[in-house]
């Protein structure tokens, strides 16, 4: 379509470039910085125009943007621009995992026995509801189910940062949706390894694959994240805390992470929140800990929104698959209801169930890890993994919507409500 | 604001104690404040064995009050109990508990106003002033035989208000930046409009008329209108001194307790001849000197007409009422206090070389809880 609508500018640029010859050739691709304003401007306009008239958080619109202007609908934003964007995507996906690892306090969670049965029970019980409708109800192979419930079975941690950010969120319904939604990413990405190797073991009989990948993976996070998180740490260690210059040295440790990570083949979710959590847990001089990104993270974040609901496939959509996905939604919701009510403990039943509907939002790191585990084996892995794209695409569009009502009605909102980039 | 009128006065125990404290509830990532008051206090698991813990106007503050207490061991053991019942609720919530008269740098249009009608009211009356209400006071309780000499002791305590306000000073820091005061807390009580020295009065009759006067003129319609550096509190029998900063240890908590209860002992067993009229004239230049300079303020002596350095006044003052204090079984406790006068470092001071030392006021927050629970 955008071929067309160029097709005239394309003609006249030809027959000037015959006689003004310092003119360059018509260019076949727009450019990467031209491209990063054009999806940072139509997802701004689109989130800040559903926030400012439905109250709906910013993030929907981002997403909505690129399924509006995505290969989709529209195709203004084509394949090939994707791939071009996904660096962007990378960075920004990174910097909002770092953060949430940096927010995993495993030392909350070691005393207060009721939080740990509860984000035990969500992270188990997901994953066992996920896998057995997977398996059972859709059909597909064990290895395939064990990928999907690995997949969806946690929270969406750029969405839940994003909306308690955008809500000025704070109090006890906030913390655990945070703490859920770091245990749930950090055991989704153990599942996620070994489901690496399942795949392999599955789809090839090369059994060195089977069980180097996944240690490929785990170990080149981890050193690469602990690298990232040493260099931080070593440098800001020679500056003012809280100064400017330690929050360009942290991003630039963390964009660093993220450049070996995609150089290594290794998941930048995953690198970039071993190096949040490792970070986190080497800080003893609390170095690091009061620096916070800086609020053009949020610049980012618009466009890693924009990209992944271009990447979303919705023109494979069939109502079969989008009823599967809805059930598998369900399902999901349920494990995590189930888990939050059973677990008991100091908050009261009614608010531990809005940590449950806080904790639904499925987004960026489940497409991102799903298109992973697809590419390995691209002629089954596709189609293979339609279900979680599917619940990601559905989830993209009402978990945030989620996120927020939980905020809302646990009265944690702050005044005013004015957060993001409003 | 309260629509009780003036209850009778209820006597107590001669010299009975009661202390409350308002604390800090802050994040234990970044040690900001939070909202954590309502789902702390819902969360729990506490008989009330040693006293209560309450809301205060925000969702970042919580009120500890001990029980009435004949001693100031009593007091000790109560606080102490207190302490440990939130450590315990805290660390279970991730909620961080620390004393100071003021958070170093939190920004107070974050901050919510509690439920409760109460709250709201202050919030409907007050405006933004109750959101910077914000800040953190210890008031000790003294109980009185008799409504006359609740108001003869309100008036003599009066004229000690700057020694308790240099002795308890924590709050140097509003806003991120330090104030140059030893306690900038009571700047925030200072605009409300009820608040200031209790005016001259001779006995309860007297008390009596003027609240009936504030009544009738529509400016106070409870005792909680009143918001009195010291001010009788008829339904529990007691003087109520409000002019402390929460310190920064249960310890230093203690010892304002210990003098509060020796001054009280001393000053109605050798009640010294009081001069409120022109005592009224110097009370608030006197609480300005003691809040910006804190042992180091100049006090006027509008009987002396001069000005005495506080450090030099308090000094035998705290000699004089060592022998109620022995007689009380407190003198121990008073050796923080002693120490202060001595050379020793006050809160105000150990925040500012806390701060000093990080760089950041994160660090000091961080450190101010730890100080508190250990």
């Amino acid at each position: 379509m955008i071929e067309r609508l160029l097709a005239p500018l394309r003609n006249v640029w030809d027959s000037l470039v015959e006689r003004l010859f310092f003119l360059p050739p018509f260019p076949e691709s727009i450019d990467s910085l031209a491209l990063f304003s054009l999806l940072l401007v139509v997802g701004l306009l689109i989130g800040e125009w559903l926030h400012a008239h439905a109250r709906w958080p910013k993030v929907i619109g981002y997403v909505l943007a690129g399924i509006v202007f995505g290969p989709s609908a529209l195709g203004w934003i084509s394949i090939e621009a994707l791939a071009q964007a996904r660096p962007i995507a990378d960075a920004a996906l990174g910097l909002l995992m770092l953060e949430v690892g940096r927010r995993l306090e495993l030392k909350w969670l070691w005393g207060n026995a009721a939080l740990l049965r509860g984000t035990l029970a969500d992270i188990s019980l997901s994953f066992v509801l996920i896998f057995a409708f997977a398996l059972w109800l859709v059909g597909l192979s064990p290895a395939w189910a064990a990928a999907t419930a690995a997949v969806t079975m946690a929270s969406a941690p750029a969405v839940v940062l994003l909306t308690i950010e955008e809500s000025r969120a704070q109090g006890q319904v906030t913390e655990r949706i945070i703490l859920h939604t770091a245990i749930g990413s950090a055991a989704s990405f153990v599942a996620f390894a070994v489901v690496l190797g399942i795949v392999h073991a599955e789809l090839s009989a090369d059994w060195l694959n089977a069980i180097l990948h996944p240690l490929w993976v785990v170990a080149g996070a981890l050193l690469v994240g602990g690298l990232g998180a040493w260099l931080a740490l070593r440098i800001a260690r020679t500056l003012p805390k809280r100064s400017l210059a330690q929050v360009f040295v942290l991003i630039a440790c963390a964009l660093l992470a993220v450049g070996i990570a995609r150089m290594l083949a290794v998941p930048v979710f995953l690198t970039l929140f071993l190096m949040g959590v490792l970070l986190a847990a080497t800080d003893r001089q609390q170095t690091l800990r009061y620096t916070d990104l800086p609020e053009g993270h949020w610049l980012l974040a618009i466009v890693l929104f924009v990209i992944v609901g271009a990447s979303l496939p919705w023109q494979d959509f069939t109502w079969v698959a989008g009823l599967q996905a809805l059930g598998l939604l369900l399902v999901r919701a349920t494990a995590k209801a189930a888990a939050l009510a059973w677990s008991g403990g100091s908050l009261p039943l009614s608010k531990r169930l809005l940590v449950g509907v806080g904790i639904q939002p499925l987004s960026a790191t489940a497409v991102f890890m799903a298109y992973e585990i697809a590419g390995l084996y691209p002629e089954v892995g596709r189609s293979a993994l339609t279900l979680p794209l599917f619940a990601a695409a559905m989830m993209e569009l009402i978990g945030p919507a989620l996120c927020r009502l939980a905020l809302s009605r646990s009265g944690e909102c702050g005044a005013g409500d004015k957060g993001g980039i409003a | 604001m309260s629509d009780k009128g003036l209850e009778n006065f209820k006597e107590s125990a001669p010299l009975s104690l009661g202390v409350e404290l308002e604390l800090q509830l802050v994040s234990r990532r970044d040690f900001d404040l939070t909202r954590g008051a309502t789902d702390l206090l819902d969360s729990l698991d506490y008989d009330g064995r040693f006293g209560e813990i309450k809301l205060e106007i925000t969702e970042s503050m919580i009120e500890i009050s001990t029980q009435a207490q004949l001693t100031v061991d009593g007091i000790a053991a109560d606080l102490a109990g207190l302490r440990d019942t939130l450590r315990q609720h805290g660390e279970r919530n991730n909620i961080g508990i620390c004393g100071g008269g003021t958070h170093p740098f939190h920004h107070w249009p974050e901050r919510r106003i509690c439920p409760g009608e109460r709250f709201n009211g202050l919030y409907q009356r007050y405006g933004y002033l109750a959101k910077q209400f914000t800040v953190f006071g210890q008031h000790i309780h003294v109980g009185c035989t008799s409504a006359d000499e609740a108001i003869w002791l309100t008036q003599a305590l009066g004229v000690h208000v700057p020694a308790f306000i240099a002795l308890s000073a924590s709050s140097p820091f509003v806003d991120g930046v330090d104030s140059l005061y030893q306690s900038a807390r009571l700047n925030a009580v200072s605009a409300f409009p009820l608040s200031g020295q209790c005016p001259p009065l001779n006995d309860w009759p007297d008390f009596c008329r003027h609240f009936e006067f504030l009544q009738a003129c529509g400016i106070a319609q409870g005792i909680k209108d009143l918001y009195w550096d010291v001010r009788p509190k008829p339904e529990f029998g007691t003087v109520e001194i409000r002019v402390c900063d929460t310190p920064l240890s249960i310890e230093q908590a203690i010892a304002l307790a210990a003098f509060a209860q020796s001054l009280s002992r001393w000053l109605l067993r050798t009640r010294p001849a009081l001069q409120t009229e022109r005592q009224a004239h110097v009370a608030r230049y006197n609480k300005f000197q003691a809040c910006r300079y804190g042992l180091d303020a100049e006090i006027s002596d509008p009987s002396g007409l001069c000005r005495q350095p506080l450090r030099q006044t308090l000094t035998p003052l705290l000699e004089a009422i060592s022998e109620d204090a022995g007689e009380l079984g407190c003198l121990h406790w008073l050796s923080p206090l002693k120490n202060m006068l001595a050379g020793g470092t006050g809160d105000a001071a150990w925040l500012r070389e806390r701060f000093r030392q990080h760089g950041n006021l994160n660090d000091v927050v961080r450190e101010t809880g730890e100080r508190l629970m250990r």
